[in-house]
């Protein structure tokens, strides 16, 4: 149990990276943050007052301040507790649109 | 000694000047900023899409990539100008994540080499003449 050659899980599964379960409140602050900016993006866009299908796709997405929290910080998993996983253990999470989710889950 | 380098470089300037180049070059000699004359009309229409990448796209996918290099964008921090079109704004939906947007008036928009005149730090002097242009 105790010693150099005990079975821990950085010894025995070689690189663990461990991931918290939740955002902390400064990482929350930080995707609400990066929500309102895609936010301006899509505004900008509408107020150049060109329409194309892509605009209207972004138009349906919700704003930031529409989303509610559960939304904001996690995300759809089959497997998840609930069907839910924290949505920063999505690869490239800050770079990806995440906004929406099935209906019921 | 600062003024022998001072009446050297005049005439350089001059010459730069001399094959009656085009306009654009010789706002870039010149140290002046190239901005255009205070809004003759109050409000001027917004035209172009300033275009500025904040996030890389560094393992995104290929097609995101290609999206920011048809843009023009080669670099973070990096701002280009395209007018309002729906080629473009399907270009910036797809890559809204990565980019910061504003409308802005035709005056607004600066070319790559403009851009860097503009950031470029003042000289602190101005030529006025040259001595070699009097002796002859």
């Amino acid at each position: 149990m105790f010693g150099a050659f005990r079975p821990t899980a950085v010894s025995l599964g070689g690189l663990l990276w461990k991931i918290p379960w939740r955002l902390s409140t400064t990482r929350k602050a930080n995707v609400r943050k990066r929500l309102r900016a895609v936010d301006s993006v899509i505004e900008a866009v509408r107020a150049s007052g060109v329409e194309c299908g892509s605009l209207n796709k972004a138009l349906e997405l919700p704003k930031e301040h529409e989303m509610p929290p559960k939304d904001k910080y996690t995300t759809y998993s089959p497997y998840g507790r609930g069907y839910r996983k924290g949505i920063h253990k999505v690869p490239k999470w800050t770079r990806r649109t995440l906004r929406t989710n099935p209906k019921g889950f | 000694m600062a003024l022998t380098t001072l009446r050297l470089r005049a005439p350089a300037l001059r010459l730069s000047a001399l094959p009656r180049a085009s306009t654009t070059q010789l706002r870039a000699a010149s140290t002046q900023q190239p901005t255009p004359p205070p809004a003759e009309s109050p409000v001027e229409p917004l035209t172009h899409y300033r275009i500025t990448l904040k996030r890389s796209a560094i393992s995104l996918p290929e097609r995101i990539k290609g999206t920011l290099e048809s843009l023009g964008i080669h670099r973070r921090l990096q701002t280009v100008y395209h007018e309002h079109s729906q080629i473009n704004a399907g270009k910036i939906l797809r890559v809204k994540e990565l980019v910061e947007v504003h409308n802005v008036p035709a005056s607004a928009v600066r070319t790559k080499t403009e851009q860097r005149h503009e950031r470029k730090a003042p000289r602190g002097y101005a030529v006025v003449g040259s001595r070699l242009d009097q002796s002859l």
